[in-house]
């Protein structure tokens, strides 16, 4: 195996055992029939992934897939999650996504600054290009189902703890109830797909992270306001609705969504739904209100994303693009990428593996290929969506078609979009421009007479 | 047909034919700084919906009450403030009424655009698919911009250079007895300008230095997130 320098940092090739820094837990010996060494002679290597979502399901394919008796733990299969619900073209082919999960093929956006100033997002899409709304439960119970049948052995269960061992060369223990009994499992590798309130977080100790809060309404439209919505998504900008991120509303399969989520003022959430369904007035009145979920969001990746021989995916993991907020096709990758870096470190399941393994074959893997797209993202969130000036320079923005076409591109595949260097020199001065013009907007906004706004309006009946 | 949810905010439902189902809703949370005004409207029987005459020019806190007999209240109509100004014209800014001298009046667009603007961002308004919104600031041509914001300011740094050049240039000279042409040929001198020039542009209040402290944090904080999980193999 060649040793792959990360420019970061350079990380020798070296098998060490890992320190025994385990927290002190209730002592459980359970007669573990490997050895340090790294073969294991007379049995597969265990693998347990807690929770049944993308990224759990990737992994344990992957597992699976590679050899390794894997468990897969979901605690409800048939839940629902509250989630926007969009998927990139990549992810159709990546994971082999039949298109007849697909509710609805979004091929038209639309961008609304807090002016009102509408951009029309999707010019550019070539006919084969779309954004695939999906339900959550069909997506996940599909992938849940392709796992068990590479030989994943599925658990009903609810995991309420994880004993990590004091001896680095003992099993871990998933603790777990089904049917009201308290069961346990002992297995070598663990891999936490369980979410934004991991336990497999917790029981490791890998520190916290700072949550965004996403707040969405299911509506039921009337079937002519529904038609607006027939392959269109929006999105909505502006204080009025999310002071730090943005507002949607979302077509689902029979219904909308109508959501907003924000990451400083998480106490003003329904505020700032109100905020929405105020915008959005006009084409979802007569609607009827048919869920009202909510849900944390991660923002940035946990402190320690791998410890012993536990490794994290997924929201369990942080893994949510800033800006867009984007986690379904990072969970299944990363979900997929640590599967499958486990099983060439164990080489098919015959060799123990360690933490260095881990950070070397996933997480080292995964910061290469992903960061440099988290990072971009983070710098647009932090540039566009600081103020009501910056949103409105973003809306202008968007109305250019090079933006739009590089925006769907790196969107939708996953991958820097080549552009040609003029156009992108257009596009940074562009950039440029509007934002020196929406700042100054701004700064003759705060300073503006509030007197003189009084006479401007009129009453406007809405029939 | 009840309207359900768990939150205490129900939409209403309006109603521009009376042949469609009305039901009965009651809506509760009314912000108070929120615009909106809910009437209840009887609806008559040959549909012709509500009639609420609106005085265009009536200031935005009026509330009208036009039921009469007994009829079952049946749908709300929204009165909604909405921005309205004579030179806004089916989403933009109608340039033809911005005319000074023959041409146009940027200045005047752009105290128009302000206005509106922050008319909407005290009160939001919903979009409109009938005029959609299509003015942004591209419209107005560069220099207008340039006249009225770049050169104000581009004079008042350069006055500021200019006094600060002329002090230290004179300082140097009764210092050290060199004078402005040979100053300009040493390194240290070079750096003291180049430190000058920089500081005027970038630092013009005192909370500028503050600012650009939380930038640089601002914009290394994400990568140090990332980077954490690395730092255990560093101890």
């Amino acid at each position: 195996m060649a040793a792959i320098t990360h420019p970061l940092h350079s990380l020798t090739l070296t098998f060490k055992t890992p320190n025994p820094r385990f927290t002190p837990l209730p002592k459980l010996t359970i007669s573990a029939t490997s050895t340090s060494n790294r073969h294991i002679s007379d049995r597969k290597l265990t693998a347990a992934v807690i929770g049944g979502g993308p990224a759990g399901s990737s992994a344990a394919e992957a597992l699976a897939s590679g050899g390794i008796e894997t468990y897969l733990f979901e605690r409800s299969p048939s839940g629902a999650k509250p989630c926007g619900g969009a998927i990139p073209l990549c992810m159709l082919e990546e994971f082999s996504i039949p298109p007849d999960l697909i509710d609805r093929k979004v091929t038209h956006m639309k961008i609304i600054s807090p002016s009102n100033l509408t951009v029309d997002f999707g010019k550019t899409l070539k006919p084969h290009e779309y954004i695939s709304m999906l339900r959550r439960e069909v997506l996940d119970s599909y992938l849940r189902s392709r796992a068990e049948s590479k030989g994943v052995m599925l658990v009903k269960a609810l995991v309420t703890n994880l004993d990590v061992p004091f001896q680095p060369n003992q099993p871990y223990i998933v603790n777990y109830t089904v049917n009201n009994r308290m069961e346990y499992l002992p297995v070598d590798v663990v891999v936490g797909a369980d979410g934004a309130n991991s336990r497999v977080a917790k029981a490791i100790g890998a520190g916290d992270y700072a949550c965004a809060i996403a707040f969405q309404e299911r509506i039921k439209l009337p079937d002519d306001k529904m038609e607006y919505y027939e392959n269109l998504a929006e999105m909505y900008v502006g204080n009025d609705v999310s002071p730090d991120l943005y507002a949607w509303v979302f077509p689902k399969c029979d219904h909308v969504a109508v959501g907003t989520w924000t990451m400083c003022s998480k106490q003003y959430i329904k505020q700032y739904q109100h905020g929405v369904r105020s915008r959005v007035y006009p084409k979802i009145a007569g609607g009827k209100v048919i869920k009202v979920e909510a849900h944390p969001i991660p923002e940035h990746p946990r402190p320690v994303r791998v410890r012993g021989r536990v490794a994290l995916v997924g929201d369990a993991a942080g893994y949510v693009a800033k800006c867009t907020g984007e986690g379904i096709y990072f969970a299944a990758k990363s979900g997929r990428m640590c599967g499958e870096a486990i099983v060439k470190a164990s080489e098919g399941g015959h060799r123990m593996i360690d933490e260095s393994d881990l950070k070397r074959e996933y997480l080292k893997q995964w910061d290469l290929q992903y960061k440099t797209t988290f990072r971009f993202l983070d710098l647009l969130q932090h540039v566009f969506y600081g103020s009501n000036a910056a949103r409105e320079a973003l809306v202008e923005l968007c109305g250019d078609e090079y933006v739009q076409r590089m925006t769907f591109e790196s969107y939708l595949y996953k991958k820097l979009a080549k552009g040609n260097s003029w156009e992108d020199f257009k596009m940074v001065s562009n950039t440029i421009g509007s934002l020196i013009r929406c700042k100054l907007v701004g700064k003759q906004m705060e300073a503006f007479d509030p007197n003189v706004l009084a006479k401007v309006a009129r009453l406007h009946k809405i029939s | 047909m009840a309207f359900m949810s768990s939150t205490p905010t129900n939409l209403p439902s309006f109603s521009s034919s009376s042949k469609t189902h009305f039901p009965i809703n009651t809506f509760l949370s009314l912000k108070p700084q929120s615009r909106l005004l809910f009437v209840p409207v009887r609806a008559t029987e040959n549909g012709s919906g509500a009639a609420i005459v609106v005085d265009e020019k009536k200031d935005f806190e009026t509330k009208e009450d036009p039921i009469g007999n007994g009829a079952p209240v049946a749908g709300v109509v929204e009165e909604v403030v909405v921005f309205e100004d004579p030179k806004w014209v089916s989403g933009t800014w109608d340039l033809k009424q911005f005319q000074k001298d023959g041409a146009t009046d940027w200045d005047a667009v752009i105290d128009a655009e302000v206005k509106r603007r922050k008319w909407l961002e005290d009160n939001p308004e919903s979009s409109n698919n009938d005029f959609p919104v299509v003015f942004d600031t591209s419209i107005i041509p560069w220099w207008a911009w340039m006249k009225r914001f770049h050169l104000p300011e581009a004079e008042r740094l350069n006055g500021r250079a200019a006094m600060v050049g002329f002090f230290m240039a004179y300082f140097v000279d009764s210092l050290t007895g060199i004078g402005l042409v040979d100053q300009m040929g040493n390194f240290f001198c070079k750096t003291l300008l180049f430190v000058a020039v920089a500081g005027v542009l970038f630092i013009r209040k005192n909370e500028d230095i503050d600012t650009l402290k939380k930038l640089i944090d601002e914009t290394t904080f994400y990568d140090k997130q990332w980077q954490a999980t690395w730092q255990d193999e560093k101890k």
